[in-house]
């Protein structure tokens, strides 16, 4: 079936759930609710058909977690890092986020990260984000899903670490809205949390830090591994073994440790 | 830190109860917006636009000055200036001048400390004899933090030039208020606005993915503040703070290419952490039976790192550290200070601490 057609009932279906919801994220009144539908199903109606326009490029590396092989227009994402100690702690999940949005960000994607207020820039260069296609909303207080619901539609790709636990409806508006949009939005929940369960959930086990040891040589490069859970195409879970960051700072297979989880070593 | 252009409408300043002032002021917004669309409500009375794009494109800042004036002045009086930075800007508008980039410091320089608008720290400079904003920028940061706290550090760095605008000079709010009074005196929507940023090639040849975001980034500022949205920019350094600046999002600058540098003498070696703490995190480091970890005269640690604890969080154990290396370098404050650096793994983080003067912190985290 072609997809465009697919997303066209998904879309108008959700529009009518979420209406009056979209409308308070965006803060204004609507005036004319029939021109925006009218606008809205040229929008969905546009020919979509091939899978470039449908789905967004990945790093090698990362491709096989995703049951398209790429990360796919109007999903939500949520990446949860192993525990960590400190208050900072991410165990891995905000490399694994900026990770997913490099190879968008190096084919002319932008990119909007929403509530990093320490963001490693260099790390992220390194990991192969585009700096110049990307923007960052340090501290959106109280305002961070307004903002993140602005930047959706606007942007391709919003990572998104809320500063305060999100409430129900206010995280289903905004994954309806990335859905309307045709935005991806990768959320990493750490304390605040995510109630709405996301198309594929990303959680990180198995952090290995390389090149230290009892006071010599220098921090050199972490394994993890990813498993990578969701629905409809993605119901069974993928496992990956990766370098994140690699000696370079980059993201790299393991080689010869890839299994899913059923433990037969997985097509590559 | 932003070449702004501000509009001052004197007497549009105050709000009236039938909301003339208001309406009048959303015409001044959308006159001025023919010229560049990314105009920022400061408060009602006051707007800014990113000047740099629209002054090129204009030929000139003073010509674009000259333009904005006329369009403005057809329906109400108004003051234009232009200077780095809001504050300067807007005092700069008072006065109908053009300061050079890079001339703001010159220009504040000589203006009395009162102008900030904090009556007590202005009282207390004077007492201590410090009249002008020039004087005051000179004294070191440091001592600012400890006599005059947080705000005083904001008032000095935008004395000096070195930011753009206090805190308490923008109304967010009103921002949305004026929009919603534009929105309803035109029923059909923004049709200028759409005209304008829709135009292909108006700011040099851009994509229509970069006209939306650069719309919807602007949207933000609107809600936040220019400083709200931010961009990297990547530079030579010793710490993974001093390797990245942040400056603020501008639609005009988008196309910046960032190249980086050989390898700086002294750096830690890659991979870079992930987060770098805006503020260090207070952090606590001892050996396995509870004994605080230092660093020698020498460079040395007394005692094997065993247990990390980071802004009162439970133990973790210590499992591998590197280190530590020394940086003789000046650091958060403007005396010079021995510290070192050090890298540790503890639980499932890996932490780059610095310490000096026996005190552990966290700079930044791997992630």
């Amino acid at each position: 079936m072609d997809d465009s057609v697919e997303h066209m009932f998904v879309s108008l279906a959700d529009q009518q759930g979420d209406a009056s919801s979209a409308k308070g994220l965006a803060g204004g009144s609507d005036p004319e609710p029939t021109a925006k539908s009218l606008a809205l199903l040229a929008e969905r109606t546009r020919p979509v058909s091939s899978s470039q326009t449908r789905l967004l490029p990945l790093l090698p590396a990362l491709a096989d977690l995703f049951p398209d092989g790429g990360l796919r227009r109007g999903s939500t994402l949520v990446v949860t890092g192993l525990a960590g100690t400190g208050p900072d702690g991410t165990g891995g999940g905000i490399s694994m986020a900026l990770a997913l949005l490099a190879a968008a960000s190096g084919t002319g994607s932008w990119c909007a990260l929403v509530g990093l207020p320490g963001l490693g820039a260099v790390a992220a260069h390194d990991l192969g984000l585009d700096l110049a296609r990307s923007a960052v909303v340090p501290r959106p207080g109280a305002a961070w899903a307004e903002v993140t619901a602005t930047l959706i539609g606007g942007v391709d790709l919003v990572m998104l670490c809320p500063p305060f636990p999100p409430r129900p409806a206010m995280a289903r508006r905004l994954v309806a809205r990335a859905r309307e949009r045709r935005s991806v939005l990768v959320v990493v929940p750490g304390r605040a949390g995510w109630p709405e369960p996301p198309d594929l959930r990303l959680s990180v086990s198995g952090i290995h830090w390389d090149g230290v040891g009892a006071g010599e040589g220098y921090l050199s490069g972490r394994r993890m591994t990813v498993m990578a859970t969701g629905r409809r195409s993605a119901v069974r879970p993928r496992h990956h073994r990766l370098w994140m960051p690699s000696t370079t700072g980059a993201v790299a297979d393991v080689t010869g440790n890839t299994a899913d989880v059923t433990g037969n070593t997985a097509m590559r | 830190m932003d070449r702004l252009l501000v509009v001052h409408c004197p007497d549009l300043l105050d709000e009236d109860e039938d909301g003339a002032t208001l309406r009048s002021f959303a015409k001044v917004v959308d006159a001025v917006e023919a010229y560049c669309p990314w105009v920022a409500t400061v408060r009602p009375g006051i707007c800014s636009l990113p000047a740099r794009g629209p002054a090129r494109y204009f030929g000139g800042e003073g010509t674009l000055v000259r333009l904005i004036l006329d369009a403005a002045s057809d329906i109400t009086p108004v003051e234009v200036g232009m200077a780095d930075g809001l504050f300067a800007g807007l005092l700069a508008a008072h006065r109908g001048l053009v300061i050079p980039s890079g001339g703001t410091p010159d220009f504040l320089a000589p203006l009395p400390v009162g102008i900030l608008g904090n009556p007590e720290l202005a009282e207390l400079l004077t007492r201590l004899g410090i009249r002008t904003l020039g004087e005051f920028a000179a004294l070191p940061e440091s001592h600012v933090l400890g006599r005059f706290g947080a705000d005083g550090v904001t008032c000095h760095m935008v004395a000096g030039g070195r930011s753009g605008e206090l805190a308490e000079l923008r109304q967010p709010l009103a921002g949305r208020r004026v929009d919603e009074q534009r929105r309803s005196g035109r029923p059909g929507g923004s049709p200028r606005r759409a005209t304008v940023v829709d135009e292909p090639g108006f700011w040099g040849g851009v994509s229509d993915a970069d006209v939306r975001a650069a719309r919807s980034l602007a949207a933000v500022q609107d809600l936040l503040g220019p400083d709200g949205v931010v961009t990297a920019r990547l530079q030579g350094g010793r710490g993974p703070a001093q390797r990245a600046r942040f400056v603020t999002w501008n639609a005009q600058e988008r196309h910046v290419d960032i190249t980086l540098g050989a390898p700086w003498p002294g750096q830690i070696p890659p991979p870079a952490p992930v987060v770098v703490h805006p503020a260090p995190l207070r952090a606590e480091l001892t050996d396995a039976r509870g004994e605080p970890v230092r660093v020698s005269g020498r460079g040395l640690l007394t005692t094997a790192p065993g247990r990390l604890s980071v802004e009162k969080s439970p133990w973790a154990e210590v499992t591998a550290w590197a280190g530590p290396w020394p940086s003789d370098e000046r650091w958060w404050s403007r005396s010079r200070r021995r510290s070192a650096r050090m890298q540790a793994v503890a639980g499932a983080e890996a932490y780059l601490l610095l310490v000096e003067r026996g005190w552990w912190w966290v700079e930044a985290t791997y992630g």
